[in-house]
This record gives C-alpha cells, sequence and structure tokens, in this order.
C-alpha cells in the first residue's frame, strides 16, 4: 500500500512539472458563475498565471523555491502545510484544505470546489466566506472585493457602535440647528 | 444726449453683472433674501456641491501625506495608506465617494439652474462660471483616476488620450495638430509613464485647486451680489431671509448629506464596484484586461462613442460645449416651462446612458 502511495506520489509530481500550467477550470467556472472578468490572481501570486519568468511563475523560481514548489506540489492529502512559492495564500488554503488529489478530481467538477471548501476560511476577514467569493469571481484576499451589498452587511455589522453614534450625533445635531434657526427667526422678527 | 462709448457700455455691462457696491454686510447678511416656491429646493444644490468640494479637499491633503507619484511606487502607497494606515481606507473610501456625489450633484445643480432659468440676465456671467466649474470638476475626475496607477487607470487614460489620435483625423487645415499636441502635453511622451503621472498629479493637486479656488470664488461671490434667482415664472410671494434661516437650513441638508457619505464610506468600499484585476497594479508587459470603462460620471460620452461613428460624436460634443456656454443667450425669450423640459430631457439622458449604457451596448453590439 505504502509503494503505490509512492508510486502516486512520484507520478503526481512528474505529470504536473510536465504541466506547468494553472487549473483554468476553476478560473473559468468562476467567471461563469459571477460574470465578472476575473484573472489568475485569485490562487496564484502573478495575476498572468505560474508560466513565465516574471516573480512568482516558474521560470523565476531558484532551487530552493523548487524545492518548496515540489513539497507543495507532493502534499496529496489535506491538512498539510503548503508553501507553494507560485500560489498566493488561497492557492495555499485550497491545497491545504483538500489536498491535491480532490484539487485534481474537482478540476472535472468546479462547481464541487465552493462546498468542499465550505464556509469556515476567510483570509480577508471581510465577512465573505473565501469559497463564496470563489462564486462570486471577488478577491479571497482584499478585504476591499467583494459584492458590495454583502460587503455593507458585514461592515455595517463591524461598526454598529460608530453608526449608533453618528445617527445619534446627526439628530442632535439637527434638533439644536432647527432650535437655533427658530430662535433666531424670532429673535429678527 | 451723446450715446454711450463701447468701454461705457462694456463697463455698465460689468457693473451690471457684477453690482461691487453690494458687497456690504447691510446687503450681503441683514437684506438677503431667498425665494419660497415649488421649486425652492434646487437652491440647495450648489451648497452640496460645495460641501463635497470641501470634503474633498480635506481628505485630498490627508491622501497627500502617504500618496507617491511615481509608477513604481504609487499602487503600492495607495494599498499601504488602505490596508495600514489607521482609517487609511476610511479616507480614501470618503474621498472617492465624495467625488461622485459632488460630480452627481453638480449635474443636478446644472439641470435645476437651466430649468428655473438661473442664467437670465444679469446672471450670465455666474452661468458662465458654473460651466467652467463644471469642466474643471470633470478635469479632476478625470486626472484623480490615473494616479492610483491600477490596471483600470491606466488602460482608461490611454483610451481617452488615443481618442485625441481619432480626433485629429476629422479636424480641418491647422486645426488637425491641436488635439496630437495636448495629448503631448498631457501624456509627456510616446506613450503613458512617469511623465504622464507627474503631470496628472501636478494637474489635479496644483492647477486644477488654484483655477477651481478662482473661477469660484468669482461664482460664489456673484450668486452673493445678485441674490438668488427668482426660479419660478410667477415671483415667489413669500421669502426668507439668507440668515440666518436659510443659511442654517442649509448646515442641516449639509449634516444629513455628510451622514450618508460617512455611512457608505464605512460600508462599501469603492473599489467594490470593480472586477478585482482591474485594481490590480498596472502591469505594461500583460495584455489589456477587459472591462476597461471610464468612471460612471463619463458613460454620457463613454457609451456614444462606443456606439455611433466619432465624427458624430465630435461634432455632437463641440456643439454641447458651445452650446452651454451660449445657453443665456440662445434661451434668453424662452419660458421656464420650456427649459424645464429641457432639463428634463437631459436628466433622463443621463440617468438612462449611466444607469442602462451596457446593456444598451450589448443589445446594439451583442457580446459582453
Amino acid at each position: 500500500m505504502h509503494f503505490v502511495r509512492l508510486l502516486a506520489i512520484g507520478a503526481l509530481c512528474l505529470w504536473t512539472a510536465a504541466r506547468v500550467v494553472a487549473f483554468p477550470e476553476f478560473q473559468r467556472y468562476s467567471q461563469r458563475h459571477s460574470g465578472v472578468s476575473i484573472d489568475c490572481a485569485m490562487c496564484h501570486i502573478n495575476p498572468g498565471g505560474p508560466v513565465g519568468s516574471e516573480f512568482g511563475q516558474i521560470g523565476s523560481l531558484d532551487a530552493q523555491d523548487q524545492a518548496r514548489l515540489n513539497q507543495a506540489r507532493a502534499a496529496l492529502n489535506p491538512g498539510q502545510i503548503v508553501d507553494n512559492p507560485i500560489l498566493n495564500a488561497f492557492g495555499d488554503r485550497i491545497v491545504q484544505s483538500l489536498g491535491m488529489l480532490t484539487v485534481l478530481q474537482l478540476r472535472s467538477d468546479p462547481a464541487g470546489l465552493a462546498p468542499a471548501l465550505g464556509n469556515v476560511s476567510d483570509l480577508d476577514k471581510d465577512g465573505i466566506p473565501d469559497a463564496t467569493e470563489y462564486l462570486d469571481g471577488t478577491n479571497p484576499l482584499d478585504p476591499e472585493s467583494g459584492k458590495p451589498a454583502l460587503l455593507l452587511g458585514n461592515r455595517l455589522a463591524g461598526h454598529w457602535l460608530s453608526l449608533t453614534f453618528a445617527f445619534i450625533a446627526l439628530g442632535l445635531l439637527l434638533y439644536g440647528l432647527l432650535k437655533l434657526r427658530r430662535g433666531l427667526v424670532k429673535e429678527n422678527e | 444726449m451723446r450715446s454711450p462709448t463701447v468701454w461705457e457700455r462694456i463697463a455698465r455691462f460689468f457693473r451690471e453683472r457684477f453690482p461691487v457696491e453690494k458687497l456690504s454686510y447691510d446687503e450681503l447678511v441683514r437684506k438677503k433674501t431667498v425665494p419660497i416656491h415649488r421649486r425652492s429646493w434646487g437652491y440647495y444644490t450648489g451648497g452640496l456641491v460645495l460641501l463635497f468640494l470641501l470634503i474633498q479637499v480635506v481628505t485630498g491633503i490627508f491622501l497627500l501625506f502617504y500618496y507617491e507619484p511615481t509608477t513604481t511606487d504609487a499602487s503600492s502607497s495607495v494599498e499601504y495608506l488602505t490596508h495600514y494606515v489607521p482609517n487609511g481606507e476610511f479616507l480614501r473610501n470618503i474621498h472617492a465617494w465624495s467625488a461622485s456625489f459632488m460630480i452627481g450633484f453638480l449635474l443636478l445643480h446644472f439641470l435645476t439652474t437651466l430649468s428655473m432659468k438661473a442664467f437670465e440676465k444679469p446672471r450670465e456671467l455666474t452661468w458662465l462660471a458654473g460651466v467652467l466649474l463644471l469642466f474643471l470638476t470633470f478635469a479632476f475626475g478625470f486626472t484623480g483616476y490615473l494616479l492610483p496607477w491600477s490596471q483600470i487607470s491606466v488602460n482608461a487614460t490611454k483610451v481617452v488620450l488615443q481618442s485625441l489620435v481619432q480626433a485629429s483625423a476629422f479636424l480641418p487645415g491647422g486645426l488637425a495638430s491641436l488635439p496630437l499636441d495636448v495629448r503631448l502635453a498631457l501624456q509627456g511622451g510616446e506613450s503613458v509613464g512617469q511623465p504622464t503621472l507627474s503631470r496628472f498629479f501636478a494637474i489635479h493637486v496644483v492647477l486644477l485647486p488654484v483655477l477651481l479656488a478662482v473661477i469660484l470664488g468669482f461664482h460664489l461671490l456673484s450668486v452673493q451680489l445678485l441674490g438668488m434667482s427668482q426660479g419660478v415664472d410667477t415671483p415667489a410671494k413669500r421669502h426668507e431671509r439668507f440668515f440666518p434661516s436659510y443659511i442654517l437650513k442649509d448646515f442641516s441638508v449639509w449634516t444629513v448629506a455628510f451622514f450618508i457619505l460617512f455611512f457608505l464610506a464605512l460600508g462599501i468600499p469603492f473599489a467594490a464596484f470593480l472586477p478585482y484585476p482591474l485594481a490590480e497594479p498596472f502591469y505594461a508587459l500583460g495584455p489589456t484586461p477587459l472591462g476597461i470603462k471610464p468612471e460612471w460620471y463619463f458613460y454620457f460620452v463613454y457609451y456614444p462613442l462606443e456606439l455611433l461613428p466619432f465624427p458624430v460624436i465630435l461634432a455632437g460634443m463641440t456643439i454641447v460645449v458651445i452650446g452651454l456656454f451660449l445657453i443665456p443667450w440662445i434661451f434668453r425669450k424662452s419660458s421656464r416651462r420650456a427649459m424645464t423640459a429641457l432639463a428634463v430631457a437631459g436628466a433622463l439622458y443621463l440617468l438612462i446612458i449611466t444607469i442602462f449604457g451596457h446593456d444598451i451596448y450589448r443589445l446594439v453590439r451583442g457580446g459582453n
């Protein structure tokens, strides 16, 4: 059993090394579901994806980064710490939560990624789960990116005290201005 | 009796339209009144534009503390301000939201003054100053859009500057080189880069504010000297004192407007209305991302440009711009009813093209 497992890891490493492209199935699904044009920056460090020699792309990796990449690719099962030099925190979180085997299986069913991730993770702490941001085509790592209505609800809940005080101040100011106006008008008459 | 000389007539024209003898405490504070009628709400629109302008100035100064006007650091300085400076995100949001509110209320102010025929003699110069302020505000929007140096800001600026090249092809003789010279002066080189950012930054934070201060000063002073326009055909029977009654009502409106702005800036980041790839730092070597568009307040000219032949838009815009300056003379004898119909038509056009412009585009051209 152990031998089969090692064989599977080796085959996967060889296979992914030969195919250094991103997994565009997830990007295409997110775009189709949300109706928003997105790029590879949802999961990758470089918005252009992993192929190339720019920062965060395969061609720019040194030996140490290559080792990190191989280690990340070998994270077949969920729960392993992933620090992939071409993935951003959301990409790492997906692999860490699901494992590479499940991620590869989900390529043929990208709609299954959101339910598989669940609503636990919210990397940018904007109140919108990462899985929802994947479905909405917004950036799970940017607290300013999200559906405006969802952000409004979450932020207002977070700032309810400031808003309550501002609302009370508004009422008091309007009352004061009204009384002042009436008083001054009366005096001028 | 001799007829007045040309100079005397010019002097009388300006004396009537800018009566400096009214520059006294009595005239401006004690005696000044505001008509009360069914359209009195229109008088508050100008004040609201002023409020949002003041918010722009104050928040803009704070943004300047952190902003770096270089192509390498602009977007990272904006990111630093947004994510690491205490209340930086709120500050940036309030600047962006109030810019949109300012332009929205400026358009409303323009339409209400048009429908109230507030450009009537002796307020022609006030109107001209107002039209100049409208264009200056659009220039603020255009130059400010580039400053974050994001994908959308740089690419949208490129599109606008490129349209100047298109314009030159349709202009006759010596005029043909004018748009190219303007483009070169704004761009500062062959393509949009550091010289462009430096120029837009200087224009946005120095040149336009100075021009605005001068023209706005004239506009506000002439409004104070000439008083509020009549606004309706039958002179209003009731009036209220400008001070304290109207000014305190104005402050109450400002208070409510500020609360709404505070609520929105706290609740919805302005960047949330953009697909996230468009808000990423500009990447010169990458492909142009999909969905490059100007800010919503330029849709009224952007969508017609996308749908109609360029010469049609060029001719139409030239006529509209010249027409805006000549309105006090073109519509001198028109009734307020006719002006209201014109203002309503203008408002409907702006609303429809701004809200449904993308759908109209898809309907005509297909695709996304």
